[in-house]
């Protein structure tokens, strides 16, 4: 009841966020139960992408809602911070069961099996109409969704050990080392955490495994590709959505790791980003620009490897797919979960910018009450941007290249 | 918003001059008519408890906010017309802030924080490093010039923050209860380095505390007592209480400006900076 309290007093925008979420949740869940419908195992397959893209919006907006972090009227009031994972769960679930639910109608209603409105049974061969639909496998598809999107929130804003407690745990032991060496009448060396770079902090470690399971992907794709090539024509193929032809399994899983890698690698690579700005006596302007990507490199870098992966998708895509006399329409299951990834995809590095804004605003009051120019902070802003864009775009265009190799 | 007046400029030796502010939150009135000057190199304590209006006073003095009325004047000229961009530059250039708590950019370390008010200014990345240790090491920080302000425990930061505020070489400091997060020693021991430097550059201070602070009221030349808004009745215009904070040099002029509580033979309509308009 919390829950649906607080969300009623959000404010338009905040409504706008979750709505979205469940439309998103609608479209995966309409993929679903085409699956379904069909009873193909292929096509479920293929929806694993909108449904891992969903739930990723769904908790980039959970993480972005005002009450992620209580507020200190709600903290008074005894909602702290180990509640915040059960209101946030709530709340998506909510948002994810109300677009199943329309899924569930729009399905039914295009299928033919609710009668007496415009466009009944509409789309009825396309949907699989005709064989019965099995009330408990499309409960429990349409269920799949909100559980996972709910439980992915509450994990994601469980309480957990803060940076700046750990700081503060390290300064009291520095302070202890302080007192100790003063009472022996020795020197202390001060630690700094940029270690031996001394002002740039240090990379992400998930950069090297990322950056190894992008080549292991790419490694595979070749490998398979040469097999395929060699003419064992036999071997179990998947069909590629929208009738685009089809391809070895050992094929798509290398496509799954450089998706996974390049997840991983996300922040590793912006912060090398921001370091590359900060390089070379930075003005005012890089130094901001760059140690702040450096700083966020966690919060915006997983969202980002996703869009690139996304993005590397579409050059793949273009690549492979047949044209001149061969050229076939996608269809519209295809278009649809191809609309939903990117959706989703943008729009979480939407949230994790606008996540990552919020958490900033102390830091940036400071920095106008400093006298820094809001122009300065803009450009500084567009100079990430830019930056970003530099390294990620021919990044996801080499890697869809490298990718598609094994399909030509 | 105030629009500009034909008043004749305050005195020329108050380099700060505020007349009968008023400013209110969101329809709760914080300043009530203050009006106040402070001389160069002076050290000015604005006391008052929770709520009186001191970090509003701050605020509307620094240019970082607008009195609904009133006047601010910095060297003889009007803040509080100038544009939004001319109160930034001015922030920046002549000005120095230094908040309840450090307002620290987490991202840089110690001495790019300190070095960050001179590379807004256009300063070269190897001359404000240059300058910034110098300052670090000034206050006694120069050890902790390469690490992040999460390493850092409180008295440190707030030193950093000192630093960053004196770093520009400002013609005035506003601190806004600079000691409330720190320790009794470590605040007195962050005030006496506050007004240490202050002097030893002539700079003017502007600083608030709670009445019952004696650090606070003890480091400064004169206290401004703040009530709801407005000054209190009574106030205590002392004399120079600089004893053991800094050398007092440039505190000899602001001594003799203090004990005036207020301008004299300055123009004809010249009204007490520091009475309240009612």
């Amino acid at each position: 009841m919390l829950s649906l309290r607080l969300a009623r007093g959000s404010h338009p925008l905040v409504l706008l966020r979750r709505l979205l979420v469940a439309c998103a949740s609608a479209g995966v869940g309409f993929l679903l139960l085409s699956a379904l419908g069909h009873a193909s195992p292929e096509q479920l397959l293929w929806c694993a992408a909108p449904l891992a893209a969903t739930v990723q919006f769904a908790v980039a907006v959970a993480r972005t809602d005002p009450h992620a972090k209580p507020s200190p009227g709600l903290s008074s009031a005894g909602f702290g911070p180990a509640a915040a994972p059960a209101v946030a769960a709530v709340t998506t679930a909510v948002s994810c069961l109300l677009g199943s639910a329309l899924a569930l109608l729009f399905f039914l209603h295009l299928r033919g099996d609710l009668s007496g409105l415009p466009f009944d049974g509409a789309a009825a061969a396309l949907l699989g109409a005709g064989g019965p639909l099995p009330v408990v496998g499309a409960l429990t598809l349409l269920a799949c969704v909100p559980a996972l999107a709910a439980a992915a929130s509450a994990a994601s804003l469980r309480p957990r050990r803060t940076a700046a407690q750990g700081s503060a745990a390290a300064a009291a032991r520095l302070r202890a080392r302080r007192e100790a060496a003063d009472a022996a009448g020795t020197a202390v060396d001060v630690p700094h955490p940029g270690g031996a770079a001394g002002d740039d902090p240090p990379v992400p470690a998930d950069l090297p495994w990322g950056t190894a399971l992008a080549t292991t992907g790419l490694a595979l794709g070749a490998y398979a590709g040469s097999f395929a090539g060699a003419g064992d024509r036999a071997a179990l193929k998947l069909p590629l959505p929208g009738g685009s032809g089809d391809a070895a399994p050992a094929v798509v899983a290398s496509w799954a790791l450089i998706a996974a890698g390049l997840i991983l690698a996300g922040p590793g690579i912006v912060h090398l980003c921001g370091r590359l700005l900060c390089a070379l006596r930075p003005g005012a302007l890089r130094l901001l620009a760059g140690r702040v990507l450096q700083q966020e490199a966690r919060r915006v870098g997983r969202p980002l490897g996703a869009l690139c992966a996304v993005a590397t998708g579409g050059v793949l895509c273009t690549l492979v797919w047949p044209d001149g006399d061969g050229a076939r329409s996608l269809g519209p299951l295809t278009l649809l979960g191809a609309a939903l990834v990117v959706f989703c995809a943008l729009a979480t590095v939407g949230m994790a910018a606008l996540e990552a804004k919020r958490a900033r605003t102390r830091t940036t009051t400071a920095l106008l009450r400093l006298g820094a120019s809001p122009r300065l902070l803009r450009r500084a802003a567009l100079l990430r941007t830019a930056v970003l864009l530099a390294v990620f775009t021919p990044l996801a265009a080499a890697l869809g290249e490298l990718a598609a190799l094994p399909l030509r | 918003m105030t629009a500009a007046t034909t008043r004749t400029a305050p005195p020329d030796n108050d380099v700060l001059w505020a007349r009968s502010l008023h400013y209110a939150h969101g329809g709760t009135p914080a300043l009530a008519g203050v009006s106040l000057g402070v001389a160069q190199g002076e050290i000015l304590a604005v006391t008052g408890p929770r709520g009186s209006g001191k970090t509003t006073l701050l605020k509307c003095l620094s240019g970082q906010l607008l009195p609904h009325q009133g006047e601010v004047w910095f060297n003889s000229g009007p803040v509080h017309t100038l544009s939004t961009g001319a109160r930034e530059r001015l922030r920046r250039d002549r000005f120095g802030w230094i908040g309840t708590r450090p307002e620290l950019v987490p991202e840089l370390t110690a001495w790019e924080n300190v070095a960050l008010p001179l590379l807004l200014a256009g300063e070269t990345h190897r001359a404000a490093r240059r300058r910034a240790v110098e300052w670090l090491e000034r206050l006694d920080a120069g050890g902790i010039a390469r690490c992040r302000p999460a390493a850092l425990p409180q008295d440190q930061r707030q030193r950093v923050a000192i630093a960053r505020a004196l770093v520009a070489g400002p013609d005035v400091v506003f601190a806004d209860e600079p000691t409330a997060p720190l320790r009794r020693a470590e605040g007195a021991q962050a005030l006496r380095t506050l007004v240490a430097a202050a002097r030893s550059h002539g700079m003017s201070v502007v600083l608030t505390g709670p009445a019952d602070d004696a650090a606070v009221t003890g480091a400064a030349d004169r206290t401004f007592p703040l009530v709801d808004g407005r000054r209190a009745s009574g106030a205590r215009a002392g004399a120079a209480q600089a004893a053991g904070y800094g050398d007092g040099g440039a505190g000899a002029g602001a001594a003799g400006r203090a004990g005036a509580n207020g301008t004299a033979g300055a123009a004809e309509n010249w009204e007490d900076p520091c009475s309240v308009s009612a």
